[in-house]
This record gives structure tokens, sequence and C-alpha cells, in this order.
């Protein structure tokens, strides 16, 4: 009965040495109205384990939605809080900076004061707080929730909506089939409605009507967009404190490690009982914490909108949080070259098809351009996540089409800049954007708007994918896709394309002359493409 | 009887029954002499701190005029009048103990008290000498003008007030004045006299009557009496408006000593005029006077216990026995990972919770040590283990609570051999007294982070775990883990109190858990399944739980308490308690631990806690209540619950008149033996049937890397 943990099987023989012990790491989530911190442990496959949490409550939220900048004294409460992790980290040994990761999100992200908030906070503690943006957060909501979707054999065969209703922002995630269709994250926030509430001095029976008004804005504009009145049902997935909350009280005594279920009749009382109670006789009567009191309402109505908009009849609840997410992106180093590239592609195709690109061509340049990147690993010497970063601007290479055939490439760019692109951070998205931008007619310029300001690393890696995007769509200039398979062979300062099967490469051959001067002025290499001899 | 008095015992008149019952082991003549001179001893101080802490609060509610009814509908003054009745009967019976059973009997351990009448001449020149050196020196009489130039005495001391009458220079007689004589902190209070192969002293205050002249040559000693006063203690601590803690702690001290009387104890035989004096200066009432017909402070008698000899003069010795769970050649890290360990003190020694904390010092693989401390003894080994493992560079963080009664200056001196060490002290939470007992020792391992931890329902002091029952818990789940370390972490601030998905705490969860669970027996007994509760705590007091409980009873739930102090629940009244049977052990080891078992359809739920059922157990500190998942440990808890029941010679039943009374039926089911007693002969079984298997093998020994 009692709940031990394995011990490792010690041979009487001795000899066997255990297996590498786990790694200790910790991640910290500067959130609206909390700074979380959970140690995990990372064993030798990649397996996660979370140690110890811990949370405490600072006021960034209250601060940056109504004043727009964060306090004096609540940028001191956040270094006390750090702080005192610190001292928890030390008693892990956890000391090193590859060891934790912090991240701050909206409230953080919309402060005016944001860079002497990460200042301070770095003199003081020495921790380095990373900034997500929206689409980062979505990125890791997703990569938290996934084994649970994945495990459940209903839910990994459904359309799942995830919902996180945050403090400052609510995050929309649709994933089918386990592939993510469509990511979204708008301003509907918990606490940021609170505030609102409060610096509008709404009178209290005027509350419900306000929020409801917000909320359905925000839904209504936010499932426009999701498409997903198709009549395929959907299954509702709540992530977020103040839903462990509602499942706590209306779905007790559930098995650990699985989602809760509330049908929405349930969950609309609810609502309607807990909406009138006042923060302080939350915070007394059902035992919660400040912060958690003040966020419960607004959120459980934004919920009750959401489901009520899909007509979903239930709702499922999941434990999970980002600092879940944040842990298996540091067990997972190489993570974009897995599962996760995959979904990152989906998602990037999912975009092509709202633009009618031509699907064959554009799968067929991400391929190639693909092969090119491995076989010239030693020269360009880029990670996996800019070999998803050069796919996906392969893929999307011409979605500008869309828009107009002259100067495709530039729309081809914005459209990428201004799309929501799933898993991409701001800079990521700017690289892809311009990659795809880079892929026909004039070279990266300083003048350049969007490229100049890039960081150099990031101008670099805009040139080295760039050109190899060049390299493979002059290869499947025929739109034929007959050029599958080559080899590549670097001798001297040549890079030679040798391709089987094809009798006559004139078109392509043409059609590198134009394009391979990139190339060449980035790797130093020229290029030659000839017909094997057979 | 009103309805709330038909509902509940008053918790004061309760506690001086529970004071009864421990006089009664005093009057006992089958228990050993010195024995029973320790119970006595023990009435006394029980009956001091209750006047302090209990009569003294509702003497400053009376004095503001409250009017405030407790939960059996008694207002303040209703209450301490009855108090006042109880106790001049609870003190006539302890001085009749006194007088007429155990001093008579001194000479059988060999022990003697002389009268200053009864010296030889050699002992009579032997008082003079200690007069004339030691109470000269240490004794300042001090003059009495008026009340307000009293002197400030030591809560609980001794004094001697002096009336004298010296020739007036006016024409119209003599005029009288009053001396008060303080003995402070004198430590001698039974003067040894120089004596063959007996033990004989005299009571210092006599010594001090019969010399007392000398202090006024000039004037006639027309009485000399001894007094004792016992002083308020139940200082409101204003956590919010005072700054650092300690500080305040330490003041508290201070302002000890200058608090308003609850009691006025004096000789026998003190006049009137001495008696009334007396009175108008501490400001006590006749209510709160107790006329004292031997010597002063009983107390005292515990050295006078430990002075006696003789056979058959004491219990027979019972030492802790070392439990077959524990190999002491085993570090006990690998002892637990294999299975969870409960020990029941003191029939199982507390050694191996003191090592938990000594290896887990020096183990190179623990990281931290987290623990409460709230009374430790002098010279702690575990308040060294700590400081020791912070030498050692591990994380070492101390909840020390500063607020366990009485014990303020011992815990403080702890905190700072602590912090010295570099361990971090918390001085507990604000408002609230840390009384969980936990201790985690976080340890990495080869396949990660694991952590042990101790549960407790007593003290962390290896002293009082001679004579206290208690249980401990030592267990490395995973799940009661995590959760300790979040209960540990919202203690001492680290973090917002978190959900728990095991361990319940107060002031948080505790008592709805509690709720929660007596709920579910009702439940069950409504779908005839099995259902029952029994419970072991010190005290019943808070009004909800009693309230539960009859719910319980009149749904038809079998509820069976072991109650060793207070209890305010009325069992056995029809229609409102049937069900319910209230037992009381109070016998050589005090009982302490607190247990709780629910049927739970057959599921048999076991609980241990530091809790009492109290509104400020519930509600005003920090308590754990720890569910025991181990099937040998569950099994072997809800044995000892048992036999606490079967008990026909110390396990008193409370009747529905507030009285206790051993049954006088013995049933084929009791023990043939005090549960005690039984107990330890149980343990005795068991630890020797370990001994005769361990026997049964060859143990080479090893050089310690094997």
């Amino acid at each position: 009965m009692s709940n031990r943990r394995k011990q490792p099987e010690v041979t009487s023989t001795g000899g066997d040495l255990p297996s590498q012990p786990p790694r200790l790491v910790a991640v910290i989530d500067i959130g609206t109205s909390s700074i979380r911190m959970a140690i995990g442990e990372i064993t030798a496959d990649g397996q996660t384990r979370t140690v110890e949490t811990l949370s405490q409550a600072v006021a960034i939220g209250r601060d940056t939605f109504t004043g727009r900048k964060i306090s004096r004294s609540t940028i001191e409460g956040c270094v006390r809080v750090l702080s005192s992790y610190r001292v928890v980290l030390d008693s892990y040994g956890i000391t090193s900076a590859d060891q934790l990761r912090c991240v701050a999100t909206s409230a953080v992200r919309e402060a005016m004061n944001r860079l002497a908030f990460l200042d301070r906070i770095y003199i003081a503690t020495q921790i380095q707080v990373e900034v997500l943006d929206e689409s980062e957060v979505s990125r890791i909501t997703f990569l938290s929730v996934q084994p649970e979707l994945k495990a459940d054999p209903l839910l990994s065969a459904a359309r799942c909506f995830v919902v996180e209703v945050g403090g400052g922002n609510t995050e929309f995630l649709v994933v089918e089939n386990g592939k993510v269709t469509f990511s979204h994250t708008c301003s509907l926030g918990s606490l940021r409605l609170r505030k609102m509430m409060e610096s509008l001095d709404t009178p209290s029976r005027k509350e419900r009507e306000f929020l409801e008004n917000q909320i359905d804005r925000f839904v209504s504009q936010a499932l426009q967009q999701a498409h997903t009145d198709d009549g395929l049902t959907t299954e509702l997935i709540a992530l977020g404190s103040d839903f462990r909350f509602a499942a706590e009280e209306l779905a007790p005594g559930r098995a650990e490690n699985t989602l809760a279920t509330i049908p929405i009749k349930k969950l609309n009382d609810f609502v309607d009982r807990m909406l009138p109670i006042s923060v302080d006789e939350l915070v007394h009567d059902y035992h919660l914490t400040f912060p958690d009191a003040e966020t419960l309402g607004p959120a459980l109505l934004a919920m009750a909108n959401i489901a009520r908009r899909l007509n979903a009849d239930q709702l499922r609840v999941s434990d999970v949080n980002l600092r879940d997410g944040l842990l298996t992106e540091l067990a997972n180093d190489d993570m974009w070259s897995g599962d996760y590239g995959e979904h990152v592609i989906g998602a990037a195709i999912d975009l092509g098809d709202k633009y009618a690109f031509e699907e064959n061509h554009a799968r067929h340049v991400a391929e190639l351009s693909g092969k090119l990147f491995d076989a010239l690993q030693m020269h360009h010497r880029l990670d996996a996540r800019s070999r998803v970063m050069l796919i996906l601007a392969a893929l999307l290479h011409e979605i500008g089409m869309f828009v107009s055939l002259s100067g495709y490439h530039k729309h081809s760019m914005y459209l990428i800049q201004n799309s929501a692109l799933f898993g991409l951070s701001r800079t990521d998205q700017q690289i892809v954007a311009l990659v795809a931008r880079y892929h026909r007619r004039a070279s990266p310029k300083p003048t350049h708007i969007g490229y100049a300001n890039l960081a150099r690393q990031d101008r670099i890696v805009v040139s080295k994918l760039a050109s190899i995007l060049r390299i493979a769509d002059s290869l499947d200039r025929s739109y034929s896709q007959r050029i599958r398979d080559f080899t590549c062979t670097v001798k001297k300062d040549r890079l030679i394309i040798t391709v089987p099967g094809v009798d006559d490469l004139s078109l392509e051959q043409i059609a590198l002359k134009q394009t391979a001067q990139l190339f060449e002025e980035t790797y130093g290499l020229s290029v030659l493409m000839r017909r094997s001899q057979v | 009887m009103t309805e709330s008095e038909l509902r509940f015992f008053n918790r004061e008149l309760s506690w001086l029954e529970f004071n009864q019952r421990v006089l009664e082991e005093a009057q006992n003549t089958s228990l050993p002499l010195l024995e029973r001179l320790k119970f006595l001893a023990i009435t006394a101080s029980n009956l001091d701190e209750f006047f302090m802490i209990r009569v003294g609060g509702l003497q400053s509610l009376e004095a503001r005029g409250s009017q405030t009814r407790d939960a059996a509908g008694m207002t303040p003054t209703e209450q301490l009048t009855a108090i006042s009745e109880r106790a001049h009967a609870l003190t006539q019976s302890q001085y009749s103990c006194y007088l007429d059973q155990l001093e008579p009997a001194f000479a059988d351990a060999s022990i003697q008290r002389l009268r200053m009448n009864d010296l030889t001449a050699k002992q009579t020149q032997f008082v003079q000498q200690f007069f004339n050196s030691e109470v000269m020196s240490l004794v300042a009489p001090l003059a009495v003008e008026s009340p307000d130039s009293f002197p400030t005495l030591v809560g609980n001391s001794i004094s001697m007030c002096v009336r004298l009458e010296r020739p007036s220079r006016s024409e119209d007689g003599n005029e009288t004045r009053f001396v008060v004589l303080p003995f402070g902190r004198i430590p001698t209070r039974f003067v040894t006299l120089p004596s063959e192969r007996t033990y004989s002293f005299v009571l210092l205050e006599e010594l001090v009557e019969r010399f007392v002249s000398e202090f006024f040559p000039k004037e006639t000693v027309l009485e000399c009496v001894a007094f004792r006063a016992t002083r308020d203690a139940d200082m409101a601590i204003r956590e919010d408006l005072a700054g650092d803690l300690l500080q305040q702690m330490k003041q508290l001290l201070v302002e000890r000593r200058e608090s308003e009387f609850a009691r006025l104890e004096i000789a026998q035989d003190a006049s009137t005029e001495v008696i009334d004096f007396l009175k108008d200066c501490l400001g006590v009432e006749d209510r709160d006077v107790y006329r004292i017909p031997g010597p002063l402070d009983l107390t005292h008698f515990f050295q006078i216990a430990d002075a006696g000899t003789g056979d058959g003069n004491r219990y027979e010795a019972w030492p802790p026995l070392p439990s077959p769970m524990v190999d002491p050649m085993e570090s006990l890290f690998e002892t637990i990972s294999r299975q969870d360990v409960m020990l029941y003190h003191p029939y199982d020694s507390f050694a191996p919770v003191v090592r938990f904390v000594e290896e887990a010092a020096v183990d190179p693989d623990v990281l931290a040590i987290k623990q409460t401390l709230y009374r430790t003894s002098r010279n702690s080994p575990i308040v060294a283990a700590l400081a020791k493992a912070a030498e050692n560079g591990k994380h070492v963080t101390v909840v020390i609570e500063l607020k366990a009664r009485f014990d303020e200056a011992r815990n403080i001196e702890g905190a700072k051999v602590l912090e010295q060490a570099g361990v971090q002290v918390f001085y507990g939470v604000k408002g609230l007294k840390t009384h969980a007992k936990l201790c985690i020792v976080v340890r990495r391992e080869p396949q990660g982070i694991q952590r042990y931890l101790h549960f407790g329902t007593g003290n962390y002091n290896e002293s009082t775990a001679r004579i206290y029952s208690d249980v401990s818990l030592l267990t490395c789940d995973e799940d009661l883990g995590a959760d300790a370390i979040a209960f540990f972490n919202s203690v001492t601030g680290y973090s917002m109190p978190q959900t728990m998905h095991g361990l319940s705490a107060a002031p948080i969860t505790l008592r709805d858990r509690l709720a929660e669970m007596i709920e579910a027996e009702i439940q069950f007994k409504r779908q005839r399944q099995k259902s029952g509760i029994t419970v072991k705590v010190n005290s019943l007091v808070d009004p909800q739980m009693i309230e539960m409980l009859y719910r319980a009873s009149q749904a038809g739930v079998k509820v069976r308490l072991n109650v060793r102090g207070i209890c305010c629940l009325r069992p056995g009244v029809p229609g409102l308690s049937d069900n319910i049977e209230v037992v009381s052990v109070v016998d050589r080891l005090l009982e302490h631990a607190r247990i709780l078992h629910f049927r739970h359809g057959g599921d048999d739920r076991v609980f241990i806690s530091s809790a009492d059922w109290m509104g400020r157990s519930l509600d005003r500190r920090v308590e754990l209540l720890v569910p025991v998942q181990d099937d040998r440990s569950r099994h072997r808890l809800m044995e000892i619950l048992e036999c606490y029941f079967k008990d026909n010679v110390k396990g008193r039943r409370l009747q529905p008149d507030g009285t206790y009374k051993i049954p006088t039926k013995r049933g084929s089911s009791g023990l043939k033996m005090p549960a005690q007693e039984w107990l330890y002969r149980e343990a005795c079984r068991v630890s020797e049937l370990a001994a005769q298997s361990r026997q049964a093998i060859f143990e080479p020994y090893r050089a310690p890397d094997q």
C-alpha cells in the first residue's frame, strides 16, 4: 500500500554500477501573481520527476495591469522571493546556470520597465530571467500537456481544445491527432479582468455582466480564427490552478495523473455559486491563497463561456503547468529534431493551406532543403532548431503568391511575420520570414528592415539557411519533384551535387546559376551540379 | 441542567478531574511509596500550571467584566467559583494523602523529616550555622509600608511574612509592621541534616522561622508564616504589534514577574491579620486563598522521591527495548527504504530517532535536514546533531517554537547554538504555535532525490521520551515526502500552502479532514458497512468535534475515546451519546500519543497526529495528521489502541455525571493487567523473539566497506 520508489536492482555478485544518477534542475516561472519554482530530476533516458514545488505571491500583474509598470516594492518583493529560492537551490546543489531556467510571462513582458526589472533581479540574485513571448508560452504549454493527451486513447484520437486562462493572457491550442493545428493567445486574463473591474469601480451587482461582456469579445474572436465550427466533436481541456480547484470541489478523488472530468452543467452551477463570493471569503472558507482567490471568478466564467460556444458537454482538467513543460524542454536538448519539430512543421503546413500553397512543391523543397542541410552540417554547424526553421521557410516560401505574384517573396515574409506560427519565438519567426524572403532576388542587405535589427548570429543564420533554400528551390524548378535523390561532395572550394537518374538537368542548372551566388558568398563554395556516372 | 450543560462538561472542571485521577495514583496503597510521592508532586505541579494559565486567564476575563459563557454555559465568575470549590477539596486531599499516608511511611524509604524541636545538639548547631552563612546572606527582609511597596516575588516561590511589634515613640502602645522575606531562588528547600543511614532534612521555612528574630534584634516577632503566590502567566502575545519574535519572548520572561496573582497559599495557622495583609497586597480574593495544613509547594517533593531508597519503593524498571524493526548494524536509511518503521515509545527505544538525525548529520549523501523543534532536552543530542550537520555543510533548517509553555529560555538557548553552527533557524509562524513533529532528511541517491521522514506525536526530547508514550513513524513514502516538504516550506514561508495528498495540517485542512473521516463513518453505518471510530488524544475540548461525535453516535457508529486529560464530551447520555465510551488511563507512563482509527467500511484508516482535539490545536497551532499506510504499522497501532479499552485496572471510565470509575466487573474480555504493563510485556516478548531468531544465524563481522 505504501508508495515507495523502486530500489535499483542490485545483483549480489556486484560490479554492476547503477546508471548515471539523475540530473537535478530547476525551473522558475514568474507569473502575474506568483513566482513558482519546481525542482526536478532528469534521468539519463530523459524522464523527468518533480521533486519539490514552491510558490510565493507577488504583485507584478496588479502593477502592470493597472499602472503598466512594476513598482519598486514589487521588484524588491520578487528579489526577496528569488533570493529565498536561491537558498533552496543551494540545498540541492543546483548552482550552475545550465541547471536553472527562469522565465517570465505576460505581466513582466508588458511592463514598461521590463529591462530595469530584469537587471535588478540579475544584480541581486544572479538569476537570468528570460521573458517568454506568447508563442513560446504556447509551445511550452503544449510540451506540458502533450504527454497526457498521448497517454489517453480517447484524447489522442480526438480534437482537443486546450485552454489556459492565465492571469494576463488566455492561450488556446487545438491539437488534432496529436498535432497542433491552431494556437492563439489573447489578452483575456483573469487577474487583468479583476484589476480592470477594480479600476473602473464596477458595482458588485454589475460585475458579472461586465466580465461576461469582456470575455465574450475575446472568446468569439479567438474561436472564429480557430475554425472549429465544422461539427466535429471537441474535447475541452482546461489548465491552471483555478480549474484544479474546481476539479477538487466537483470531481474529488480521481486517480493521480489522470484528467478530471466535470460535466458542463456542474461547472455552470459552480460558477453561479462561486462568483458572488468575495475574495476574502474564498481565502477564509475555501483555504485558497489570495492570488488564487482573486483569479477564480473571472477564470471560471471565461471557461464557461468557451464551453458554451464550443457546445462542449464536459470539461477535462489537467494538472500540468508551465513548469512541467519547462522541465520537459530542459530534459530534451534535442527536442527540435524529434516529435516536437514535427508538430511545428505540422502547424506550418496548416498555415500554408490557409494561403493555398502548392503543397507538393513546398514539401519537396522542404525535403531537399533538409537533405542539403544535413549534407552541409560540417560547413554551417547549425543545430536542429535551425533545421526546423529552414524547413518552415521552405514550406512557406511561396505563400506570398496568395497576395500577388509580383514580389511575392516579400509577401511571404510579412505573411509569416504576422501569422501565429506555433512553437516559434518572435526571433525565430522573424528568421523564418527572412529566409523565405531571401529565397529569391536580392541578397540580404544591411538596409533591409527586419534583417538589419537582428543580432549578428541570427543574421548569419538567415544567410546560411536562405542560401540553402535557394539551391533546394532551384532543384525543383520544374515543379515536378523529379529530383529526389542526390549526393553532395565538397572538393576544394566546390560543392558538387550529383543527381542520379535524370537525363536532362539543364533547367535546374540554369536556375542554379541564378541562385547560387548567395551560397558562394556565404559558404565560400561554388556550386556544380552533374548527372551521376552510371 | 441547561441544554449546554447537558452537552458539555466544563473544561476546567474536567481538568481538575484529571488531576484527581493523578492524585488517586498517589493515594493508591498498592503502589510503591516513592512513586506515590512523585504522583503527589505531579498533582501539585499540574495545579500550579493550571492556576497560572487557566485560572489567571479566567480572572483577567472576569476583571474585564466578561459575561461570556463557555460551551457548558458558565460565565467566568461561575467557573472561578466552581474551580475554587473543587481545587480546595483537591488541595485538602493532597495534604491528607501527604500527611496521613506518605510522610508517616518515609522511614521505609530511609527518609526522615525532622521538626526543629526534634534536632540533636549537633544538628541544631549545624542549622544555626546554615542560617548564619546561607540564609543571612541570601535573604533580605523587605519592609512593606503599603501594598504598593510590596516586593516583586518570583512566581511560585516560597516567602515568609513576618509580623513584628516594636514599642511606639508615641504614648499609645506598640506599633506592628510587616516584613517579607522572599526566598526567591534559594536552591535549598530541604536542608539536609547530618545523620546516620537515613536521609534527614528540615524544611527551610521552619528553620528560618526558628531564627528569624535574629534579623530583627530590636523587635518582637509576633508571627512568621510561609506563603506562596501563583502568578497569572497567560500573556497574550501580540505578534503583529511587536517586531522581532525572539526579542518579544525575552521580554515576556520579564513581564511574567509583573503580572497578577491567581492564588495565595499560606500556612494554615496564619493569623487573620497576616492573611488580610497579604490579600490586600497581592490583590487576591478569599476565593483564591488556600490554607495549607502541611509543607507548601509539594512539587519540591520530587527531590525527596529521588533521594529515597529501599527495595520495593519504586516501580520495577522498564528499560526501553530495541525495536526488532531496526537493525543496529544497518544504516537507518537502508532500513527505512525497505519498509516503514513504526515505534511506540517508551516501550520501543527512542534511540533510532536520535540516530536518524545523527546519521543524517554525517552521511555524505544527505543534502538537507528540515526539522521542527518544540520542547528539547538540556544538552539535546538532536540539537547537537543538527548543529554538526550544518557544520558538515548540510543545509539544515529548523523551526523552533519559542512559545512552548515555560520552555522559552531553554529553547532560546538551543536556537542560539543552532544559529552559530550555521543552521537556518525560524521562530515559528506568526500567530500560530508550531506543534507538529516532523523531521525530513533529503538524500541524494543513485536513483534520484529520496526523502526520509520522521513523524511523531511527541517532542524531539529523548528524556521525556522515557516517560511519555508516543508514536514515531519513519518512512520514505513518496507522497508523504512531497507533502512534508510542501508543509515545511509553508511553515518557513518559502512557499504558500499547497495542496497535500496524504498529510493534513492545522489550521488549514486538519479539521476538515477529521470531519470528512467522521462523516464517512456515518455513511458507512447507514450503508450497513463496517464502521467505528477509535481515537486516542490527550484532550477533547472542541465543541465542533464533540458535536460531530454525537452525530456519529446518534447514527449508530460506535465511538471509543481514550482521552487521558480533559474531556468535555458527556458519554452515555441516552439519545445523545449512547454509543460513546470514554476511557482515561493514568498510570506510570504519561499517555501522550494521538492515534486515530476509522473502520471506513473495513478499510481501516489509521492516523497518528500531533494535535489534540481542542480549539487551540485545530485552529491556532500548526499541527499534522499523518496517515499510516504500512500494514504492519497499521495493525500494531490498532492493537495498541485496543488494549487501552481492555484495561480494567487503570482504565477509568468517564460516567455521564463527569466522574471517572474503574469498572468493577472484570469481564473476560479484560486484560489481566494494566494496559501499560501489557504493552511492555508484549514489547519484551517481541524483542526476545527477534533476538532468538538473530541468534539462530551466524553473523560475521565485516569490514566497513563490504
